[in-house]
């Protein structure tokens, strides 16, 4: 179990994370770039529990617990302003939304 | 031994493989359904790394609950929204100057990732506090209970406190304003 290296685990974190940052840089569905920044988080969470094993501390998984609330917390309140920005402008392409008032 | 290599590769490239899926489909339905594929095979990464508790969350909280909800979003709005097809591009350098961006940034990041990863012994967590004696005489749930109440209670009574603000925050967003005349 120990020989895989630490350093192969955080080298897939560091793909998945920099997949996430290209899906933000490149997609104009504010539903897929919201995914995006789902895919970054749960690439640090990664990272996380990889610490944690490593370095025999039970603090990582404690993070990683705390980065799901606050996820779920984003979900929850990013869904919602998408949804109330559907209901007032048909079009929900992040290029054309640069204006906050309703 | 050679068995959680093979399940490493195989984990790290259908991670990764469905973690592309999340940004190249087109179809944000298609997206968000790879999106859960990825999240269930962190959930086995989790395993493999010893965080059974972890893994469990991960498949009832995220892979459940929250891509539920992503997923009656997306269908929600999908049947007006046809993705990034139908509106013009507009900015057509933007892809190219995108995957540039995460070459450097992916190239970075394992530079300093190979170049210098050793751990110093004195960040290790001491004899009284290794998780994997924890583990070993608690349990893993348990272990993880006990950090958490004992080290960790303040950020997690914080944590329902988020939960109360984001769960208001969504009630006032998502309800119908009504004007004076009763109609938005």
């Amino acid at each position: 179990m120990q020989e895989i290296p630490m350093t192969w685990y955080l080298i897939v974190s560091a793909i998945l994370f920099t997949i996430g940052v290209v899906g933000v840089l490149v997609r104009r569905n504010p539903l897929t770039v919201f995914m995006s920044i789902e895919l970054m988080l749960n690439a640090v969470n990664l990272s996380f529990i990889t610490f944690s094993k490593y370095l025999d501390s039970v603090d990582g998984q404690m993070f990683v617990f705390l980065v799901l609330t606050v996820a779920a917390a984003e979900v929850v309140v990013g869904l919602a302003i998408i949804v109330s920005i559907f209901r007032t402008r048909r079009n929900i392409n992040v290029d054309e939304l640069n204006v906050l008032r309703g | 031994m050679t068995g959680t290599l093979i399940a490493f590769f195989v984990l790290a490239a259908a991670t990764i493989a469905s973690g592309l899926g999340v940004i190249l489909f087109k179809n944000a339905v298609y997206s968000a359904l790879s999106l859960i594929l990825t999240l269930l095979f962190l959930a086995l990464f989790y395993l493999q790394l010893g965080a059974m508790f972890i893994a469990v969350v991960q498949i009832l909280i995220y892979a459940g609950a929250i891509m539920v909800l992503f997923l009656f979003v997306v269908t929600m709005l999908a049947s007006e929204e046809a993705g990034d097809v139908t509106t013009p591009d507009r900015r057509p350098w933007q892809r190219g100057i995108a995957a540039t961006l995460g070459f450097i940034l992916v190239g970075a990041l394992s530079y300093l990732l190979f170049t210098n990863t050793s751990l110093d012994s004195a960040t290790k967590a001491s004899a009284a506090n290794s998780l994997s004696d924890h583990v070993k005489t608690l349990g893993n749930t348990e272990a993880f209970g006990t950090a958490l109440f004992h080290g960790f209670s303040f950020p997690f009574e914080i944590t329902s406190l988020l939960i109360i603000v984001a769960l208001l925050g969504a009630m006032v967003l998502g309800r119908r304003s009504l004007g004076r005349d009763g109609q938005k």
